[in-house]
């Protein structure tokens, strides 16, 4: 036999380390992370440039949400259950249902808001239609991404059974935080609970005096902008002392506000400013609150 | 449904993780450098997968990586004192090579490093010239004339290479 052959035998000879496939492993899901996350970033992007478009499109799609509404089982049935308590509006549910595929779970909740008293002049299907939309939307987005993971990771060996272990749940939903005869305000939420880069929540604050959208500036008055950023300091420094974790301004922390800061009204008609997960704290922290306007 | 070309490159990595470590062992004789050339390889590959044009190419694009990435340690280690646990370790390897009487792995490391990659891709890759020709970026004479000279230095019986050569 060559010299060549033995070296040809040596070499296919050399033990391989088990830490290989750990190595590359990691690799691989540190990329799949990345690109999860930059999908997210781009989606983001056409979300907002989605609403500001469905905003001039309300009108239209009013008089179609009027036909589902008026139509639908569902909502006929959701809207018997509820007692009418008086008051001008109201937020219901206006479609629940659960599916399941792929051992992935689908639980969705849309909202919708009822005028309750007549002749307000206040119209609110715009709004609905709207909430409707994204609700729809992000529950078929998800699906979506679910089945993809799902196709990757059996493909990349995994078995059905482990897929199953996983219990990928995708929720549609919303948390009602104020409902008087003054305002509205409830949060629409879409999570999964696999990945947080595609987590979204939508706050609807509605003035029911007026019919449109409540601003910080109507709660705080013209220099809203000063009173919000002097009390969230405050309060960092309170929670911070208490041994509660903020990022620094270098790293990414609160600088102040923005113009389209979250924000909804508690049951003290009090603004509570909303910072999503990682955006001023760690991811340990969830989302951060702070109420302004207390004592 | 239909594979991305970034799910055929994680699968093709998944399938022939073996066979990179090898490659890399092959150049730096260190489990440690081997892993961390095979692993970087692989992060870069990753990263760059938009680069890749058509799923024919993704052996040879990957190859090209970890390869570099293989020079790239050597190169490194060139400059650091290796210590004295892993200088022993590296003794230790030789002289069992010697043992074995297969010194050839020696004389391969003498050879310019350029004819050294091609004929690791040869004979333990088993590549055709042609792959060898676009992971080098040499021209398919250019890759011939290398693998016969290289062939010539460690007075190999160039009929024997010839039998592997198609």
């Amino acid at each position: 036999m060559g010299r060549l052959e033995n070296m040809k035998e040596r070499y296919d000879a050399v033990v391989i380390p088990a830490e290989l496939n750990d190595r590359i492993q990691q690799e691989i899901t540190r990329s799949r992370r990345q690109q999860a996350e930059k999908k997210a970033a781009s989606r983001r992007h056409t979300f907002r440039k989605m609403i500001r478009g469905m905003a001039a499109a309300a009108a239209a799609a009013g008089i179609l949400f009027t036909t589902a509404l008026n139509t639908s089982p569902v909502f006929a049935k959701e809207a018997a259950q509820l007692p009418v308590i008086g008051g001008v509006a109201r937020i219901l549910t206006f479609r629940s249902y659960e599916t399941e595929k792929d051992d992935i779970a689908v639980s969705v909740e849309i909202p919708t808001i009822e005028m309750i008293a007549a002749d307000t002049g206040i119209t609110v299907d715009g709004i609905n239609q709207e909430i409707l939309d994204q609700c729809e939307q992000y529950a078929h987005d998800a699906l979506l991404r679910a089945e993809e993971y799902r196709t990757a990771f059996l493909e990349t060996g995994g078995t059905l059974d482990e897929w199953a272990e996983h219990n990928i749940k995708i929720t549609v939903g919303y948390e009602i935080r104020q409902q008087s005869n003054d305002y509205l305000s409830f949060v629409v939420r879409g999570t999964e609970n696999w990945t947080n880069a595609y987590s979204e929540s939508k706050y609807y604050n509605l003035d029911l005096n007026t019919g449109r959208p409540v601003t910080l500036q109507d709660l705080l008055g013209s220099d809203y902008v000063e009173l919000a950023d002097k009390s969230i300091r405050e309060q960092i420094a309170r929670r911070q002392n208490a041994g509660e974790v903020f990022f620094t301004a270098e790293e990414g922390g609160f600088t102040g506000i923005s113009e389209d800061v979250r924000f909804y009204i508690n049951r003290d008609n009090r603004p509570v400013i909303v910072f999503e997960k990682y955006e001023i704290a760690p991811g340990s922290s969830g989302e951060v609150e702070f109420e302004i306007g207390g004592n | 449904m239909k594979q991305s070309l970034n799910e055929r490159l994680i699968q093709y990595i998944l399938d022939d993780q073996d066979r990179f470590y090898r490659v890399a062992y092959s150049y730096t004789r260190h489990q440690e450098d081997a892993l961390d050339a095979v692993q970087s390889a692989v992060c870069k590959a990753l990263e760059a997968h938009e680069r890749i044009k058509n799923a024919a190419a993704i052996r040879t694009w990957f190859y090209k990586i970890l390869i570099n990435e293989c020079l790239t340690v050597l190169k490194k280690r060139g400059r650091v004192v290796l210590t004295a646990d892993t200088a022993k370790q590296e003794e230790a390897y030789y002289e069992k090579g010697y043992e074995q009487g297969g010194d050839i792995e020696q004389e391969l490391e003498k050879l310019e490093m350029d004819v050294q990659v091609i004929i690791k891709l040869r004979f333990f890759e088993e590549m055709s010239l042609k792959e060898i020709s676009s992971i080098t970026g040499y021209n398919l004479n250019t890759v011939k004339s290398k693998l016969y000279r290289g062939l010539k230095l460690l007075k190999e019986n160039i009929q024997e290479a010839d039998l592997w050569v198609d």
